[in-house]
């Protein structure tokens, strides 16, 4: 039998409904459609798609925001998140590396910038960089200034009060560790120099002698230089008009690649129930 | 186009659909009166803009054809049935040749089920296409498939 011959017999064929079921379907029809319930599974199909695009809307939101962050070096007390107008105080007793960063959203730069740099030298401190970037219609700055640590909480307040607060970060890092192991190695030293120096000076004597006293002079110059680094925070500021708006660290990426995830996981569950239909219909 | 009138109209064809599907006609039956019933219930979605009532009962009544395979098999594995399913030596339809029933039989539910719907009840590859969840390149394949293998089990009762 040709295909065209299977294909016209196959045709030909008619199969009817036997009486009782057309009859059974005409009462079917005759009723009035039940009224819409509201299904375990109609509810699912509305409130899941509603929950995940919730979920991914405050994910953007909450990830466009960046609040005050603080790191702590060793040895150092937690204190307690920086409100936005103040820095945590540096400590009076110990020496350390402190650098506070405020974003902030200006009415004009130039301005910002100037009353920065005013604020940085009336407490005894100095600008390190500036860079300003001005168009038509808006403008950014980033500006560098080191101020005394003792006064880099009344910096951070005045600076704070130039325009409105968008980020903020601080960084603290405890030297007095450091400072502290770098004196005990020096007096070591010097003790040692002590007791040479007491020996009958030979030339091998002289030569530990000019060694050792050239190790003191380095750990002395490095430990002073620490203590000057130590005696001035940075203040990193990061100005923007209103226009402008920084660069936020919109990370799309979390999102983003749940958006995928979610996608990857529909296909598959598409794939999969498709193979498993084939399963089904695969049997004679 | 009111649901009476496309019960009325379609029966056959949802019937036809279902008894070739599964290859049972009492079990085809029992299918088309729940699809129907499941019909009246959804009425309210057909959109004859997106297609005929006959491609929506159809795709209605592989729906409930596929929850039945899918509720038989998982009650066959929680009876733990060894044996195969009940082989029902019903016509398909009364002026089939005896050969062609025989070679009917042998194809798989899937196979049956796209000779229904493209020889049958006469669905462009489109329509079947979109009952079947398939594309109509697929469909095609499928179908020369299917009647390939007719040809070959008619070639060797031959």
């Amino acid at each position: 039998m040709s295909p065209r011959d299977i294909r016209a017999e196959l045709s030909s064929a008619r199969v009817e409904a036997p009486p009782e079921l057309r009859a059974r379907v005409r009462l079917i029809a005759a009723q009035a459609p039940p009224p819409r319930r509201l299904t375990r599974r109609r509810l699912t199909l509305v409130l899941v798609p509603v929950a995940a695009a919730a979920v991914v809307a405050a994910a953007v939101v909450l990830s466009t925001r960046s609040g005050p962050q603080v790191r702590h070096g060793e040895a150092l007390s937690t204190g307690a998140i920086a409100p936005k107008a103040a820095a945590v105080a540096p400590s009076p007793t110990r020496a350390q590396h402190y650098e506070a960063t405020l974003r902030l959203q200006v009415r004009a730069i130039a301005a910002a910038v100037s009353s920065a740099q005013r604020i940085a030298t009336s407490l005894g401190g100095y600008p390190v960089s500036v860079h300003v970037a001005t168009g038509p219609k808006a403008g950014t700055a980033d500006v560098v200034l080191r101020v005394p640590r003792a006064h880099v909480q009344s910096a951070v307040a005045q600076l704070s009060r130039l325009g409105t607060v968008v980020g903020e970060r601080l960084d603290i890092q405890d030297l007095q560790a450091g400072l502290n192991a770098s004196d005990r190695t020096i007096a070591r030293l010097q003790k040692q120099l002590a007791a040479l120096r007491a020996q009958p000076q030979t030339d091998a004597v002289k030569r530990q002698i000019a060694v050792l006293t050239q190790r003191v002079v380095t750990l002395q110059r490095e430990h002073a230089s620490t203590l000057r680094r130590a005696h001035f925070a940075t203040v990193r500021l990061s100005l923007a008009t209103v226009a402008a708006k920084h660069h936020r660290h919109l990370n799309v990426w979390p999102w983003l690649g749940g958006a995928a995830a979610m996608l990857v996981l529909v296909l598959a569950w598409r794939a999969v129930r498709r193979l498993r239909e084939n399963a089904l219909l695969s049997r004679p | 186009m009111s649901f009476a009138e496309a019960a009325e109209q379609h029966l056959d064809d949802v019937y036809g659909y279902l008894a070739w599907f599964t290859g049972d006609r009492g079990l085809a039956e029992e299918l088309t009166a729940e699809t129907f019933e499941r019909a009246l219930r959804l009425w309210h979605r057909f959109d004859p803009r997106r297609g005929s009532a006959r491609t929506w009962l159809c795709q209605l009544a592989r729906t409930v054809a596929l929850d039945h395979f899918r509720s038989e098999r998982r009650r066959s594995r929680r009876e733990q049935l060894a044996a195969s399913a009940e082989r029902i030596e019903e016509r398909f339809a009364d002026s089939l040749s005896p050969e062609l029933e025989e070679a009917l039989r042998e194809l798989t539910a899937g196979e049956r089920e796209v000779i229904a719907l493209r020889v049958l009840l006469d669905l462009d590859a489109g329509t079947a296409a979109r009952v079947l969840g398939i594309t109509p390149t697929n469909c095609t394949t499928r179908l020369n498939r299917a009647l390939r293998k007719l040809e070959e089990a008619l070639h060797v009762a031959a």
